[in-house]
């Protein structure tokens, strides 16, 4: 499925006020920013002054909330109804595990990134290579819906094109991120998070209220519509079978507790008691914007029906894809609010992208600068050349992502829920095993990782790549993918429910059948989750290290 | 006339030529030499990510243990041409733009002179690369002794 280019229902025009709105939160990012890197040192040393849970929370639900949770979201339950809230609960039911499994457990370990913990707890640097390559898979793959998004609303503000309108968000976004990585500090992520959340419940409220919806409660009160929009929007399964409802959960949730860039906040935190309340701080500020989004659908898409006087319903040659990726900003327009109002809700999209963006695009210049380029080939590398390293990285990621967001593959939810299935098959039993079970070890991580990577890339060679090279288009031929059945259970949205049980097995029963790791990683394992409390600023290697004569993990 | 004396070091050869000079001029007024190792809030955000920038600012430097050891590896090699000399030597380590972080320090803690190594890069390269030797110059008044790479030494960069 190839999605059309733009929005043909959006007001697509420069518009001044809106523009200067944007400019002046962009300007806000850069300050902040530059006050965050040049700060006087002074206070540096003055420990305990950490970051809090709330302040914290805020910086996860900024760097978790893309394009594709302000604008994906609506526009799936817009376009496929009921499908649509297979994104809402598997967007939110990954925290669980995250907060039970993970948050805490990755404090303890206590390292810097995701191929970090990899390559550390299974001894390999073959291991760290892979994980790094994921990660940057995964940045690309999930940057690719927000150079979409910041796109698509990027033309109701400022009125290019669709192609030079990305290239021109891009190149401010990716522009940025070279000068200074400090647009994924805390402080700038909890300045994102509230910007998005405010522009977001503005435009659901004021839509709301304005066109007799809703007053108080929009969440609920949407369901007044249901009637109106008809059963296509309501009934289960009507626009996606249920296998793929039940696989896109499943990958969405296991993807979560997969995703390099949300793990690498429970790392730097003051202690476990901070990572736990900062995954439930960002749930509460995540869940903020998600029982609001489908509210937003529903009006979006009654108010569609009632301006173009046509069906919205997709498969009826109403709404398409890519009005139905900025149903959130439509609503607004069609509701008649005045051109700043609506410039706000564009830029609270704009704001969701950039956050997620830079988020996504450290973590890629981390695999690169830090796990590839520092720990495997120059281990001398001096800072200086780390900076240059990360630098490029970020500028050939840009460059890669705004080319590829010209022709997307699929709506800005579905791209980002291949990076979450990505995620989901790859990372996640890594993650998982390698906290959980003692007796996971290098050689299981390999094979694991590398069926998983297969499994994964295969489904998209099978079911989308056929939109894009004319030799596998015409081998594919009309059901387009080249073995029907394999895109039928493992399709890149939800190659996850089949992989990561998979990926689990295999890397099991490997580790089973070689040697086990060496006792001081079992260790390590036993003490990132044991029962007994750890120091503030303790790591699970500081322990064992310490612990002279043997010593015994709190747990044995 | 010069009682304290201040070699940035970031571990790079770079770096390193300059000690000499140092070491020299330190042993001939027997004054204590500074060895500074600024932990580049840049590197550390390209590099582990931004949100160890956070961690460095709420005091938790010490727990990075890998960011220790490159810190150490640069002014333990300042420490031991010191000792050869049988000079007095302080190692530190700070956080921040590098810079802005040395020209703090400067003014934190009495130096009369810093010796610093420079790349010697000039037009395009300079304007991307920019120079801390550069920057520090311009911002402090004091004297500061520049050793350019490609001066009369043979030490690769």
């Amino acid at each position: 499925m190839t999605v059309p280019l733009q929005a043909e229902a959006l007001d697509i025009s420069f518009k001044l006020v809106p523009a200067i709105i944007v400019f002046l939160m962009m300007a806000s990012f850069l300050v902040i920013g530059y006050v965050f890197k040049v700060a006087d040192t002074e206070g540096m040393w003055v420990a305990g002054r950490g970051i809090g849970n709330i302040e914290n929370g805020m910086a996860i639900g900024a760097n978790w909330m893309s394009a594709a949770s302000y604008l994906g979201l609506a526009g799936l339950v817009a376009l496929s109804g009921f499908y649509g809230l297979a994104f809402i609960v598997g967007w939110t039911t990954g925290y669980f595990i995250l907060l039970i499994f993970l948050a805490a457990q990755m404090r303890r370990f206590g390292k810097y990134t995701a191929p970090d913990f990899v390559g550390d707890r299974f001894n390999s640097p073959t291991a760290r290579a892979l994980a790094a390559f994921t990660t940057l898979l995964i940045a690309y793959v999930y940057s690719v819906g927000q150079a979409r998004g910041m796109g698509l609303v990027g033309q109701y503000v400022f009125g290019l094109d669709i192609i030079p309108m990305i290239v021109v968000m891009m190149t401010i976004t990716v522009g940025y991120l070279a000068l200074s990585g400090m647009l994924g500090a805390t402080k700038n992520m909890a300045v994102q998070y509230t910007i998005l959340i405010v522009a977001f419940l503005a435009g659901v409220y004021v839509v709301g209220f304005s066109q007799g919806y809703s007053t108080i409660l929009p969440q609920i009160e949407y369901g007044a519509l249901m009637a109106d929009l008809g059963r296509e929007f309501s009934a289960p399964f009507v626009n996606q079978p249920f296998y793929i409802w039940i696989a896109t959960a499943f990958s969405l949730i296991v993807g979560t507790c997969g995703l390099p860039h949300v793990l690498v906040r429970f790392y730097t935190v003051r202690s476990e008691r901070v990572a736990r309340w900062s995954c439930v701080w960002g749930l509460f500020f995540i869940l903020l914007l998600y029982w609001a989004s489908p509210a937003m659908a529903a009006f979006g898409v009654d108010l569609f029906q009632a301006t173009t006087g046509a069906s919205a319903y997709a498969a009826e040659g109403g709404m398409s894809g890519a009005e139905g990726d900025v149903i959130v900003v439509l609503a607004a327009q069609f509701a008649n609010l005045p051109t700043w109002f609506v410039g706000l809700v564009a830029a609270g999209a704009m704001a969701a992208a950039i956050a997620t963006t830079a988020g996504l695009f450290i973590t890629a210049s981390s695999a690169v600068a830090h796990d590839i380029y520092t720990e495997l080939i120059n281990p001398e590398a001096t800072q200086r050349q780390q900076v240059l390293i990360g630098r490029g990285t970020i500028i050939g990621m840009g460059a890669l992502v705004t080319v590829t967001a010209f022709n997307p593959p699929a709506l800005i939810g579905e791209l980002v829920a291949y990076a979450f299935s990505l995620a989901g098959v790859v990372l996640f039993p890594m993650f998982f095993l390698g906290l959980w079970w003692e007796n996971t070890n290098r050689q299981g991580a390999l094979a694991g990782m590398v069926l998983g990577l297969l499994i994964w890339i295969t489904s998209i060679i099978n079911s989308v790549l056929p939109n894009y090279i004319g030799a596998l288009g015409a081998a594919a031929g009309e059901s387009g993918a080249l073995v029907p059945i394999y895109a039928q259970y493992v399709p890149p949205i939800g190659a996850a429910l089949i992989g990561t049980p998979v990926v689990f097995v295999v890397t099991i029963a490997v580790s089973l059948a070689t040697p086990e790791p060496p006792l001081e990683t079992k260790k390590m394992v036993r003490q990132c989750h044991s029962p007994e409390p750890m120091g503030q600023q303790e790591t699970a290697a500081d322990v064992v290290g310490d612990s002279t004569s043997g010593g015994t993990p709190a747990d044995d | 006339m010069y009682d304290n004396i201040l070699v940035p070091t970031d571990g790079s050869k770079t770096a390193e030529n300059a000690v000499d000079q140092a070491v020299d001029i330190a042993s001939k007024y027997g004054a204590t030499v500074h060895a500074l190792y600024v932990v580049d809030v840049d590197a550390t955000s390209y590099s582990l990510g931004t949100e160890q920038v956070d961690r460095i600012r709420q005091g938790n430097l010490e727990e990075m243990t890998e960011i220790n050891e490159d810190a150490d590896e640069a002014t333990g090699y300042v420490r031991d041409r010191a000792a050869e000399h049988g000079l007095e030597v302080e190692e530190h380590i700070t956080a921040g733009e590098p810079a802005r972080a040395i020209r703090k320090f400067v003014e934190d803690n009495d130096i009369d002179l810093v010796v610093m190594g420079s790349h010697g890069r000039s037009g395009l390269k300079r304007v991307i690369l920019g120079s801390v030797t550069e920057k520090v110059l311009r911002r402090t008044r004091l004297p500061v002794l520049v050793v350019d790479v490609h001066g009369e030494t043979d030490i690769e960069e």
